[in-house]
């Protein structure tokens, strides 16, 4: 649960605990209010029934008085006597009346008897006064049932209104008990929930901080394999936690990059040093010949003894043998340097591959005869005419037939040339040999420069591994593209494919 | 008492030409060899005086058939001299580890390898 979703909920069960406690509250301080106004009535009823009873007694001790009087003087009331005696009974009237309105729907009936007998015996009175000074009219109000009854009900009325108060206050202080009781125990189970709530809340939030706390400082450490886990926050933190991560995650493939970016840069430099290594070795086989045997002569014409002309001549065409190949080594470094630095540049002429080919396969005859090779070339006639760098497309296929000869013994070498149908315009060279072959991890490095298939190599066949880094740069300045086939003592292939006009619209295909 | 034997391991056939012309113009006998494992035949055949190896071989290389040598105790003691392309001072001391007796480099100083096979024959 997220912290926020848990956070409004703590929040709405404090509050709606703290409501029912208002509301018990209320509630309770209602029904006490109830009990006050119900013991205020009953005390009041009792009040004025004792009150109303002593009125009627009153009036009931007069009538009687007087109705001795009237039987033996003939005093009359005069209206003063009168009148009083109307507004003593018009207040016992509003008496009752206050008593009906203090009534309730369970007193109502007592209540109803208690008024009909009162009224009834309170107008005889009332009619006896009027009537008292007219001797005529007999009357009889010394019946005492009619007030025993009318006193019988009052008490009643009062005994039925006391009980009926005492059974609404023994319900109301239930109620008042019921609400106290509620009110304490929703006060306690407020303070109990929010200390849980409270309690849990820090737990939590304290657990996954500290995971989090933890996992910043591993992490932090340098520990980038470290991952925050178990996290019992699955909303804010638990995203922070992830975002944690992740951030790791990215850092350590940033990291990662930069150590391959690294590696790959120590690499290009061990290659460089191993090269010029190479460099140095193979500028200083030549250099030992031309330097040998010049010296070598020198002693000779210092001898006394005759010179032997034709053996002085040959040792003089090895030194300049010697001297073109290391001409031919450092072309081949320097052509490499200015693919490097991207200064080497295409230039464009007309001309007719199939005849470049055959001047160049006779000037590679010795190289190809030399371990006893033979050359076969295939598929010049009908070949279109090329316009483009017709010198690195000799240099090209000349790596490539001194290649296959270097590493093929009496074996056969064979050049095939063809148009291609597609792309429109392309011309295919390949070049294979019976030769030693290489195996896939070779033919993957093989175009590499600086890299001759295994450092053994260079010492087997020589050559500084220039030749085919050289091809594929300029197959692609040419707008092509080379590859090879090979399998390890069977012979390798190598496929030249390049458009006849690299300027054409054909190039691009 | 006939001259100093030398068995001069070197696949380029020009330097191995030339060095043992010169090599025989300064008085020695030579003997050559294609390959290192030419050449430990040839060292047991012969039982040259002193061994000139190119350490760049086809089939063993000079460094793996010098350690094969000083494995051989009939062919222990024979010295060699390492000849080599390789200039840096790595290659010299890897040279001497493998059971050099001594080191020079292509190009090669004529007169200085003289002085070279001078002692360790004489001492021999």
């Amino acid at each position: 649960m997220s912290l926020r979703r848990r956070l409004t909920l703590s929040l709405f069960a404090i509050l709606l605990l703290f409501s029912i406690n208002v509301g018990t509250h209320f509630w309770g301080s209602f029904a006490r209010n109830q009990s006050m106004v119900a013991y205020r009535n009953t005390v009041n009823a009792a009040q004025l029934s004792t009150e109303v009873e002593q009125l009627l007694l009153e009036q009931r001790q007069r009538i009687l008085v007087l109705s001795t009087l009237r039987g033996t003087t003939d005093d009359d009331l005069d209206t003063v006597e009168l009148s009083q005696a109307e507004r003593e009974i018009e207040t016992i009237i509003t008496r009752i009346r206050s008593l009906g309105d203090l009534s309730h729907d369970v007193t109502q009936l007592h209540y109803q008897r208690l008024w009909d007998s009162a009224s009834t015996m309170l107008n005889d009175w009332l009619t006896y006064y009027r009537n008292y000074n007219d001797p005529s009219v007999e009357q009889d109000v010394e019946d005492p049932a009619v007030f025993l009854e009318v006193s019988q009900l009052l008490e009643e009325l009062e005994q039925r209104q006391a009980f009926v108060a005492l059974q609404r206050a023994k319900i109301i202080d239930r109620t008042i008990a019921l609400t106290d009781r509620i009110t304490v125990i929703g006060f306690i189970a407020s303070i109990l929930l929010t200390g849980t709530l409270g309690f849990f809340l820090i737990r939590y939030t304290n657990a996954s901080l500290k995971r989090l706390k933890t996992g910043t400082q591993r992490i932090g450490s340098g520990d980038l394999n470290y991952r925050i886990k178990d996290m019992d926050d699955k909303g804010e933190l638990g995203e922070l936690a992830d975002a944690f991560n992740d951030m790791s995650d990215k850092l350590r493939n940033a990291i990662n990059e930069v150590r391959r970016a690294k590696d790959s840069a120590d690499d290009a430099n061990a290659a460089k040093s191993m090269f010029l290594a190479n460099v140095s070795h193979e500028l200083r086989t030549p250099l030992n010949a031309i330097i040998g045997y010049s010296e070598m002569l020198h002693d000779e014409l210092a001898d006394p003894r005759e010179v032997d002309r034709p053996q002085f001549r040959q040792d003089l065409d090895k030194i300049i043998l010697s001297g073109r190949q290391l001409l031919g080594l450092i072309d081949d470094i320097l052509d490499l340097s200015k693919i490097e630095t991207g200064k080497m540049e295409l230039h464009a002429e007309l001309f007719k591959p199939g005849e470049v080919i055959r001047e160049l396969c006779d000037s590679l005859v010795p190289v190809v005869n030399r371990q006893d090779n033979q050359l076969e070339v295939e598929g010049l006639d009908g070949l279109p005419n090329m316009f483009s760098d017709a010198q690195k497309f000799r240099q090209i296929l000349t790596n490539l037939l001194s290649n296959a000869s270097k590493f093929t013994e009496s074996g056969r070498i064979r050049l095939s040339a063809r148009t291609l149908e597609e792309p429109r315009g392309w011309l295919e060279f390949s070049v294979s040999d019976t030769g030693i072959g290489m195996d896939a991890d070779q033919q993957k490095r093989v175009f590499e420069a600086f890299i001759q298939a295994e450092d053994s190599t260079s010492a087997n066949y020589g050559g500084t591994g220039l030749g085919l880094a050289i091809c594929k740069e300029f197959c692609e300045l040419m707008g092509g593209h080379i590859s090879v086939e090979s399998e390890p003592g069977v012979g390798s292939t190598f496929t030249v494919a390049v458009p006849a006009d690299p300027g054409s619209g054909h190039a691009a295909a | 008492m006939s001259s100093p034997l030398i068995l001069l391991v070197e696949d380029n056939e020009l330097n191995r030409d030339m060095l043992t012309r010169r090599l025989v113009r300064a008085g020695y006998r030579v003997e050559p060899a294609g390959d290192g494992e030419q050449a430990l035949t040839r060292m047991r055949e012969l039982n040259p005086d002193l061994v000139l190896m190119d350490m760049n071989l086809p089939v063993m290389d000079g460094w793996s058939a010098c350690r094969a040598a000083r494995a051989e105790e009939s062919l222990a003691s024979i010295p060699i001299i390492a000849l080599t392309a390789h200039a840096m001072e790595s290659d010299r001391k890897v040279a001497m580890e493998a059971g050099c007796d001594d080191y020079a480099t292509k190009p090669i100083d004529f007169p200085g390898l003289l002085v070279k096979i001078q002692k360790l024959t004489d001492a021999a």
